[in-house]
């Protein structure tokens, strides 16, 4: 046995910890090592984000005038933030469906769970079309200068996000019905939400940087 | 079922649910697109050591070029494309592919006593993009190669040639690797380590890798979004870089640098985790300041993630801002000082063998210093102004690439050749690797420091104005060159040490250097299953006048009875 084997340690250096309340253990190392792994994934994630918002910071801050002046001699207009406001709050909605989805989950709650996961599937889509449509009915160009540049390629990075994020959704959904997860093995449940609610933040600021400041 | 496990924090282990997994048996699986970390170490090395060779005969058309003051063989723009292509490749290719994925990958899950990485199939996804990228690298020769060095500064970048794009491409898949490989790393280490080996138990190379493994998860996606935006930029003609769009060229300083400062800690660090097995194992003794080496590897770690614009004082940065990035680029010489007093202690009073791994580790004490303390030079804002761009600069970065980070290499590979391959190496033609080695890269990178602080500027194709100014110009050019001839040619000798360690090597056994780290405790080469029993670890393994702190390894040598069993864990992946 294990403990045999190893009970000099405990007797050296004191520490014990017995862990019974994971039935499963090879499971719950493996979770373990995953969550770890996808802690670091998003990390890794926020420095992209990061690295954009200080370029879009370092460009905006270089010129006397923001928005900056095309070489017509106009000044940019600004963001809409009464649109941007309303497709944040279908974001965030998103993000409150899945927190429920995932409590159904772990209530053994089958039907509740598919009801919430469908409602952020259908809310992250509302999202993708209003920023289609916030692309397409924008006055600035991605190549046209440094404000259309960063805030095209931010949003762009994060709408891409929200995109891989629906699919990831559908996917877990699909895995859900077939019985991948159970009420105590559901990992790949926690990522997902984990992972959306990510885009949420980032989201946050984005507005901040772009609509409000 | 009575399920126990002891622990110290997360490093639970448990034997009822310990599996050893089927070893697979067709040729791919086992050797091409493997998922096991020795097999992945190997390949890492092959493919590493291959760009080596490329990369290296690349500077060797360099110093044939600058024989003459007036450019021996090049026209200037082929020139620009074979500097650049020596340097990322020797960066990108070469050296981080070799201590983070070669000999990261080899040795880290066998110093913690794990059968293999967190997780080996993203393992295999990071080292497979490795080829692929340096393949795209050298592809843009065909279309025209990027020529504006491994910085890439723009806005020459931007206006460069189209083989800059693939530049780019190349250079963001292995950092996309590079990022993978960090992540499975800091995860293996911070869970998978074997019960009772504690942080303060962990090998002091394991220590290294994870500091390593934390600057590649964090910096290496920055270099992802500085060449995405140099790609778009360049593709869609989007301005971030370009001042004649509006963007700053500055910033692609900044995104580069935030990134490749700490790259430099990437390529040194694991150099600094193998000195610090080798030195103690042939000084037989205690290294000396466990703790301070292990501490200083994470210090340098998080201090080199503020020092980047220490590359950019000549870049019009604002006063205020040049001295912090010069006094924290001197704090780091603190921790680095730590390791370098604390391997001269170990080494004090020690029954030193001067075998192969130990001869470039002790080389490697004298080039590095002698490199760190041309850094403080550098890192002095009066001194760069006039340095900067200049061959001390040169110098400077290769007494510590090579010098540090290539001795190091080397001394890994004599050091454990005998685990990898289970067959030891010719001392006396590894002495004279060494020894020309050592030789020839000093004579070749000793001339340079003058040759900068005289004014010859890096990267020019021909030096005549140059060489009206400094009579001897031409002189100390070919000195360096000459023994640049010979540091390449030594080279060879350690390809034929390799071979003749195939064909005439004696077997090593589990343990020939007398070592103690946990991947001497197993055969070698190590069993798929690296071990039978996971180890369990009692003290930090570096006191030669104890007896090993281990249990649980005595029946090592008895045959495998019943060596499989049913996958349950990650080797295939148990869903969700």
């Amino acid at each position: 046995m294990a403990v045999l084997s190893t009970s000099a340690l405990n007797a050296n250096h004191g520490v014990i910890e017995v862990r019974y309340d994971d039935v499963d253990r090879a499971y719950s190392v493996q979770r373990d090592l995953r969550l770890l792994g996808f802690a670091l994934f998003l990390l890794s994630d926020i420095v992209l984000f990061s690295m954009f918002i200080f370029a879009y910071l370092y460009l905006r801050n270089s010129v006397p005038l923001w928005p900056p002046v095309n070489s017509l001699g106009h000044q940019l207009p600004r963001f809409d933030l009464a649109f941007a406001t309303m497709n944040s709050v279908v974001l965030f909605g998103s993000g409150v469906t899945m927190h429920f989805a995932l409590e159904a989950w772990k209530r053994v709650e089958r039907s509740a769970f598919f009801a919430w996961l469908f409602a952020t599937i259908v809310l992250g889509v509302c999202f993708l079309l209003g920023q289609a449509y916030e692309y397409h009915s924008i006055a600035i160009t991605w190549a046209g200068s440094t404000m259309g540049a960063t805030f095209f390629t931010l949003t762009g990075m994060h709408g891409l996000h929200v995109f891989v994020g629906v699919v990831y959704l559908a996917i877990l959904g699909i895995q859900a019905s077939r019985g991948v997860y159970t009420p105590a093995k559901y990992f790949g449940l926690t990522a997902g939400t984990l992972y959306w609610h990510f885009v949420d933040v980032i989201w946050v600021a984005l507005f901040f940087l772009f609509y409000l400041m | 079922m009575a399920v126990s496990a002891i622990g110290y924090g997360q490093q639970t282990f448990d034997q009822e649910h310990d599996h050893i997994h089927p070893e697979p048996d067709s040729f791919i699986r086992k050797y091409v697109f493997s998922i096991d970390h020795k097999i992945i170490g190997f390949q890492y090395m092959i493919t590493g050591f291959l760009f080596f060779v490329i990369a290296g005969l690349l500077a060797e058309v360099i110093r044939i070029q600058l024989l003459t003051p007036a450019g021996a063989i090049l026209k200037p723009e082929v020139y620009n494309g074979v500097y650049t292509l020596h340097g990322t490749a020797m960066v990108w290719m070469v050296i981080i592919p070799l201590v983070t994925g070669g000999f990261g990958n080899f040795v880290m899950p066998l110093q913690i006593g794990a059968r293999d990485v967190a997780f080996p199939w993203l393992n295999m996804v990071s080292f497979w993009i490795f080829p692929v990228s340096g393949m795209l690298l050298f592809a843009s020769v065909l279309v025209g190669a990027p020529d504006a060095g491994w910085t890439e500064y723009a806005p020459i970048s931007v206006q460069g040639p189209p083989g800059t794009n693939l530049w780019c491409a190349a250079i963001f898949l292995i950092g996309i690797s590079s990022t993978m490989t960090g992540l499975n790393f800091m995860v293996t280490i911070a869970k998978m380590r074997a019960p009772g080996m504690t942080w303060t138990r962990m090998p002091l190379f394991t220590w290294a890798t994870f500091a390593t493994a934390l600057i590649n998860m964090v910096a290496t996606v920055a270099l992802s979004a500085a060449l995405a935006a140099l790609f778009i930029e360049r593709v869609f003609g989007v301005p971030f870089f370009d001042p004649a769009h509006g963007g700053s060229p500055i910033l692609w300083q900044h995104m580069f640098w935030f990134y490749s400062h700490p790259a430099v800690y990437i390529m040194i660090l694991p150099a600094f985790g193998i000195i610090s097995e080798v030195l103690p194992t042939f000084a037989r003794k205690p290294i000396f300041g466990y703790k301070m080496i292990a501490f200083s590897s994470l210090s340098i770690a998080i201090l080199g993630f503020a020092v980047w614009a220490h590359h950019m004082f000549t870049s019009g940065l604002a006063p205020w801002l040049q001295l912090p990035f010069m006094l924290i680029t001197m704090v780091i010489g603190i921790p680095t000082g730590i390791k370098i007093f604390s391997w001269m202690a170990t080494l004090w009073g020690g029954k030193i063998h001067f075998s192969p791994a130990m001869l470039f580790a002790v080389g490697f004490l004298l080039t590095f210093s002698f490199g760190g303390v041309t850094g403080v030079f550098l890192a002095s804002v009066p001194a760069d102004l006039h340095e900067h761009g200049t061959y001390f600069v040169v110098a400077h970065f290769h007494y510590v690439l090579f010098g540090g980070s290539v001795f190091g290499i080397f001394s890994g590979m004599y050091y454990w050749w005998p685990k990898m391959t289970g067959r030891l190496m010719n001392e006396a033609l590894g002495k004279w690797h060494f020894w020309t080695t050592f030789i020839g890269f000093n004579g070749t990178f000793l001339p340079m420091h003058w040759l900068g602080l005289y004014g010859m500027p890096r990267r020019y194709a021909s030096y005549p104005a140059f060489a009206a100014l400094y009579p001897q110009a031409q002189f100390w050019n070919d000195v360096a060159s000459g023994f640049s001839f010979l540091m390449a040619s030594s080279t060879l000798l350690f390809f034929a040490n390799m071979l003749w360690s195939f064909k005439y090597g004696k077997p090593a056994g589990k343990n020939p250097w007398g070592a103690r780290t946990l991947e001497w405790m197993i055969a070698s080469p190590p069993p798929y299953y690296n071990f039978k029993h996971i180890p369990a670890v009692l003290d930090n393994p570096y006191y030669f006048d104890k007896p090993l702190p281990y249990r649980n390894l005595e029946d090592e040598d008895t045959p495998l009875e019943k060596p499989v069993d049913k996958p349950a864990s990650h080797r295939t992946g148990a869903h969700a």
